[in-house]
């Protein structure tokens, strides 16, 4: 077996686990959650890691979501992203956090 | 006749779709109609740059072609660090080369000087015509010199407005490293609305910060037409930390609007003309409106912006043109790099959708605005926006500005978040 297959199904695998990564791979079509991520990224992508800003596309969905509701909710301390996650659902931020494992 | 193509045999497979095969880079939304449609975008600016970059990402195989008049562009937002005197051009350029050689965007270093919606096409200044399927326009702004008596575009070489990035920033940098300590500075800031909320409060605080290190004895004057500006509290809050008195503020009500220009004699009238104020650098940044092409091709209303169906940023005039960035009516958005970049990627969501013969999503987006008082002490203002009866809202609840009071470490963590999001968002544009 070649590697990106052994690459494909290790994906496959961690997108099984991750049921908000799954729900959001079921449409053939740009989501909303997708739309919104792409939002995110306008800041949280590969070049600003090196700032302290993390990376997304390298954090697990359970992760961004968990985080997500700290920030709104007042548990974990923040310059900005409290006033960012306060604008968001719970399931707006699932289904943000899910796309990320596409990218 | 099954088509037993990739998508299906990972169907089969159990993998709940192809864009899991494309793995890294990129997601892909296989949209067959979006194959065959042309998208040509004019200006390789914050949201011209990012439509034609997302489009690429949505729906790979769709052609764009992105005109641009400059083979380099320089961000407005970070030339205030230039004029400040602590960065270079050279950290506020951005090519076009990763657009065309890693997205296969045809690239195109021309200027489109009329469009043609009815035969939908776009004719460039060197001759060609182009045609589109769907066109994409992000010029920016012009500037309503005729508002002020006295000056005119011509004197720019002078007075620089630096409200567009570039030889302009040059050139006000190189008029404040000639001035002698001692000197008085003054910006004649633009009426609302104009690019860049906090952009000359931001100007005049890294100025401040240059001359506090090597002109100490120097004034700043900023004549405003308006009675507030954005991030004001926070400004002012951090001008009197900082720069003590060096920087004078006059309201529009009081005393500052500008009513004439004395180019000669480099002095601004104001307050009915009982005030003569003389510069020895002057910044005058003049009213704004939609950039030249989009009133040329129709597309702009009586106020000299661009009406857009704020769900997709369709232009109100025509259904193939979209219209984005600065030169649109964004609801609560304001006219910024971020608020371009977030928009570019409504349209391209919305335009891969739209060709695919699928409704569009309801947007919701956001907007990160940081403003350096030195360059170790940041403000920001964020917002998230939806679609809300009829126009980008801001979500209530959410957003705001920096905390008033805050310690020094905080407004430190907030300058290099400034840095970081400068690195983001360039490169989530053109890298």
């Amino acid at each position: 077996m070649k590697k990106s297959h052994l690459y494909l199904v290790g994906l496959a695998a961690s997108l099984a686990m991750a049921g908000t990564a799954t729900q959001a791979l079921a449409d053939d079509e740009i989501t909303r959650g997708q739309l919104m991520a792409a939002s995110c990224k306008a800041c949280h992508n590969a070049a600003a890691a090196d700032s302290g800003v993390p990376d997304l596309n390298r954090i697990p969905a359970d992760v961004i979501v968990s985080q997500m509701k700290a920030f709104r909710d007042g548990d974990r301390d923040a310059t900005i992203m409290d006033r960012h996650a306060k604008g968001y659902t719970d399931e707006e931020m699932e289904a943000m956090a899910g796309y990320f494992s596409r990218f | 006749m099954h088509n037993f193509n990739r998508r299906n045999f990972l169907k089969v497979a159990g993998i709940s779709s192809a864009a899991a095969l494309t793995g890294v880079g990129c997601a892909t939304n296989g949209m067959r109609g979006a194959d065959k449609a042309h998208v040509v975008v004019v200006g390789g600016g914050s949201g011209g740059a990012t439509a034609a970059k997302y489009i690429k990402q949505f729906s790979p195989n769709m052609r764009v072609t992105l005109i641009e008049p400059n083979a380099t562009y320089y961000t407005c937002y970070g030339s205030n660090w230039v004029i400040g005197g602590f960065a270079g051009m050279d950290d506020i350029a951005h090519g076009y080369d990763t657009l065309r050689d890693d997205y296969g965007i045809e690239i195109v270093q021309d200027r489109v000087t009329a469009v043609d919606a009815a035969a939908r096409s776009v004719r460039l200044a060197g001759g060609d015509s182009m045609g589109y399927d769907k066109l994409v326009m992000s010029p920016g702004i012009d500037f309503r010199y005729d508002d002020m008596p006295g000056i005119s575009e011509a004197d720019a070489d002078r007075i620089p407005h630096a409200w567009k990035a570039g030889s302009q920033t040059e050139l006000l940098r190189s008029q404040l490293r000639n001035m002698p300590n001692g000197g008085v500075f003054v910006m004649v800031a633009p009426p609302n609305p104009f690019r860049c909320p906090p952009g000359p409060y931001e100007r005049v605080s890294l100025v401040a910060n240059y001359f506090k290190q090597e002109k100490p004895r120097s004034k700043i004057i900023i004549l405003d037409p308006k009675d507030g500006f954005s991030k004001q509290g926070l400004f002012e809050e951090g001008w009197a930390e900082h720069y003590g008195d060096m920087i004078e503020w006059r309201a529009g009500s009081a005393g500052g609007r500008a009513e004439e220009i004395d180019v000669n004699n480099m002095t601004v009238l104001a307050d009915s003309g009982f005030e003569r104020v003389r510069a020895d650098v002057l910044n005058f940044i003049p009213a704004q409106r939609a950039a030249q092409i989009a009133h040329d091709a129709g597309l702009t209303n009586d106020a000299g912006w661009v009406p857009v169906d704020q769900l997709t940023f369709k232009s109100e005039m025509d259904d193939n043109i979209y219209v984005l960035g600065d030169s649109s009516v964004a609801g609560a958005m304001p006219k910024s790099g971020h608020s371009a970049n977030n928009q570019g990627k409504i349209v391209a969501a919305a335009i891969v959708r739209e060709v695919s013969g699928q409704e569009p999503i309801n947007p919701s987006s956001a907007n990160t605005c940081y403003s350096l008082v030195t360059p170790d002490y940041a403000i920001s203002v964020a917002a998230v926006y939806q679609y809300q009866d009829g126009a980008m809202a801001g979500v209530s609840g959410a957003g705001g500005v920096s905390p008033s009071g805050a310690s020094s470490s905080f407004r430190r963590r907030e300058a290099e978040y400034t840095r970081a999001w400068y690195a983001g968002i360039t490169h989530d544009i053109w890298g």
